[in-house]
């Protein structure tokens, strides 16, 4: 390989990276931008999505270490894989909201965060004990087609990670800007008070944001499983802290923020790599962050501050 | 009416009838403590370890190994959730917990060095041996390092296994004289272990003129290494090394075969678990070398009894770590044995000197310890995973081929 088939190589590899981080991240910032609540479970949420792709890509007849499929049947069962594990990461984010958050709205105080770190840790410990510590094997029906780029290989997942991520954020970028919700959602994230009295039914809004973020985090679990051909219950802290980063980096609040932070962290994460050391990856990262949020300490893009024009 | 005082009269009433009960007791029980890394990236290998120890107890207390002497196991887990593997800090608890239990008389234990090394000062103060069946990193053992892991003085840390100052290095020849490897690129996984025998591999490798063309370290809760992968293919070695244990080798595994074909791939006793069957599997798995600290015996005719009363007991197959466990636990029945023979009570100095005089026939040969705990025949055995398609594709036995005993330094 020449160098600049490694530097190509490490691109495709951090953007593959940074794609899962950018989805992840918009929940974050999804969350953040209406209710200024960091979102803790969302670690595992995340987590859980990626046992639920496998529960679905397992209902679908699709086994760890099966058959590979191509052409349309394997369009529908990613099809309906990424609809059902969508829709339950979804459901699970606004049961949370429901059940763990509601009640603590206008409680002042660190105590709505504190308990989405509780929720996680619940997330965690309850797919631990009902599922085992140990790595389950993803199933897999994507074939081994990879396409060599002068040294470097692009693989066949990794389009797919791209294509739906992209898919995705241009499906929710679209949403927030143009749909009712999505413009009462935007309204709330400017000032809620004003929103209510204007008659936005913000607890819809509040649904909406969690259901979108969950759906995504889902969505990135399911792409994580097939990526990697693994999922366990501990995949969520290490993803989900990248991906904080990634949202704060941005500019937490901020969706396009959120995707430019999660492709800086997964490229980062990959130079670093090739450029200093592996084991350096999270101090390259940390100190990034540090450096950004001294200079610009609303992130790259900025906080989504109320535009009072 | 029942008042407090009346149910603390009847309590010390019932207290006292009971109190007298325990003078006829026929049987001493006599706890062994056993302490493997039972959740995480290991917790298959690990079970097969608890099986082993927990076989040698129920059979001693079935043939009436020691007369008068009913043996219990203590089984701890030091893997914790957080931590998704073994947590050295879990390991200093469960130390304290059969330090604070009197019927503990010594332990089989720990699986992991990085919890050993937390263990033993602990144990060391609390006069309680314990034999470990495959932690393998030498300064646990290591008169250097007595004030650390032996503050207390007399040596309490015994192994049924070798160390990696001769897993690593023994590999290191492997890979020079029979596989003529030139160049070779080493990773670990930031545990005590995995850095102890990678560095140990590393410096024989470069002593056998082996080019060291780097060395990089893999974040066990990582799921991504495409990065240091992709750095080791630019660099072109013909081999690669990994020091560590399964919650990081398993992802290597799978990771590296896309991205570093036809590159001679080897690692240590961390790898040769069932996670690497089931774990990382066919045909990710195919073509890595293993070692084990220890003799390959569970193909050896004469244990085949042994392996299939094994198998009848857990459904499981063992492997030579499970072996290790079973005579560690015999070399401290046997210590218990002789220490009632001579009518003194079984204590943990008794035990442990009788652990340290040891010359008890196991399933692996005869052990018996040098003057540090360690095991005096040290055997490096080779293992490459190769699929066998007359075997379930998890068999532990079968689908590693074993190869031969490694070349000593």
């Amino acid at each position: 390989m020449t160098a600049a088939d490694v530097y190509l190589q490490q691109a495709i590899n951090g953007l593959s990276l940074g794609a899962m981080y950018a989805l992840l991240a918009l929940g974050f910032t999804l969350v953040y931008g209406i209710l200024e609540l960091i979102n803790f479970a969302h670690f595992n949420v995340f987590m859980v999505g990626s046992f639920v792709g496998m529960w679905a890509l397992e209902a679908f007849g699709v086994m760890p270490g099966g058959a590979q499929q191509a052409g349309l049947p394997l369009l529908g069962v990613l099809l309906a894989a990424f609809g059902i594990t969508m829709l339950a990461s979804g459901v699970l984010g606004v049961a949370i909201e429901r059940i763990a958050l509601r009640p603590l709205r206008n409680v002042r105080g660190p105590a709505a965060m504190i308990t989405t770190i509780g929720v996680s840790y619940i997330l965690f410990n309850v797919v631990l004990l009902a599922l085992g510590a140990d790595n389950k094997n993803y199933p897999n029906p994507l074939p081994a087609i990879s396409f060599p780029i002068g040294g470097a290989v692009l693989r066949l997942r990794e389009v797919l990670i791209w294509a739906v991520s992209l898919l995705l954020m241009g499906v929710l970028v679209w949403f927030v800007q143009f749909t009712r919700l999505g413009k009462a959602m935007r309204a709330t994230a400017q000032d809620a008070e004003a929103a209510r009295m204007m008659g936005v039914e913000v607890d819809r809004v509040i649904i909406a944001a969690f259901f979108l973020g969950s759906a995504l985090a889902g969505a990135g679990g399911l792409m994580f499983g097939l990526y990697y051909n693994f999922t366990s219950y501990i995949i969520g802290f290490t993803a989900g802290l990248r991906a904080f980063t990634a949202a704060v980096l941005g500019g937490i609040g901020n969706v396009p923020g959120a995707m430019i932070g999660g492709l800086i962290i997964g490229l980062v994460e990959a130079w670093g790599g090739q450029l200093i050391s592996a084991s350096w990856a999270d101090v390259i990262i940390f100190s990034i962050l540090v450096l950004v949020l001294v200079f610009r300490p609303a992130g790259l893009l900025g906080r989504l501050t109320p535009n009072r024009a | 009416m029942l008042t407090r005082r009346s149910v603390l009269l009847a309590t010390s009433a019932l207290a006292l009838l009971a109190l007298p009960g325990r003078g006829f007791a026929a049987e001493q029980v006599v706890k062994i403590g056993i302490d493997a890394s039972l959740t995480g990236g290991d917790a298959q290998s690990a079970l097969l370890v608890k099986n082993g120890a927990v076989l040698a107890i129920e059979e001693a207390n079935a043939n009436k190994a020691v007369p008068g002497v009913k043996f219990e196991a203590m089984v701890l887990d030091d893997g914790t959730a957080t931590a998704g593997q073994y947590d050295p800090a879990q390991g200093a608890i469960n130390a304290r917990k059969m330090v604070a239990d009197h019927a503990v008389v010594a332990a089989v234990g720990p699986q992991m060095s990085g919890v050993g090394k937390a263990m033993a000062p602990i144990l060391s103060w609390g006069d309680l041996a314990t034999i470990t069946p495959s932690s393998t990193n030498p300064d646990l053992t290591d008169p250097k390092f007595a004030q650390q892991y032996r503050p207390a003085g007399k040596p309490i840390y015994f192994r049924t296994v070798a160390t990696d100052a001769y897993q690593g290095p023994n590999m290191a020849n492997y890979f020079a004289d029979t596989l003529k490897v030139k160049s070779v690129f080493v990773l670990d996984d930031t545990g005590a272990y995995g850095e102890g025998l990678a560095n140990a591999f590393q410096a024989q490798a470069a002593k056998k003129g082996i080019k060291v063309l780097g060395r990089d370290k893999l974040d066990p809760k990582a799921a991504d290494y495409s990065a240091v992968l992709t750095k080791i293919k630019q660099l072109n070695p013909q081999a690669l090394y990994y020091g560590g244990v399964l919650q990081a080798g398993v992802k290597l595994v799978k990771q590296s075969y896309d991205i570093l074909p036809g590159v001679v791939k080897a690692g240590g006793d961390g790898l040769s678990g069932p996670e690497m069957l089931t774990g990382a599997g066919f045909p990710a798995a195919e073509g890595w070398y293993t070692t084990n600290a220890s003799p390959h015996v569970t193909e050896d005719p004469a244990i085949q009894d042994w392996v299939a009363r094994y198998k009848a007991k857990f459904n499981l197959l063992p492997d030579d770590y499970a072996v290790t466990a079973y005579d560690a636990t015999l070399v401290i029945i046997d210590a218990v044995k002789r220490v009632a023979a001579t009518g003194k009570p079984v204590t943990r100095a008794a035990v442990r000197d009788a652990i340290q005089t040891a010359k008890v026939k196991t399933l692996q040969g005869t052990v018996s310890f040098d003057a540090n705990g360690d095991i005096e025949d040290r055997v490096i055995a080779i293992f490459q995973v190769h699929k066998n398609d007359k075997y379930p594709l998890d068999d532990i036995i079968h689908q590693f081929r074993y190869v031969g005993v490694a070349p000593q330094a």
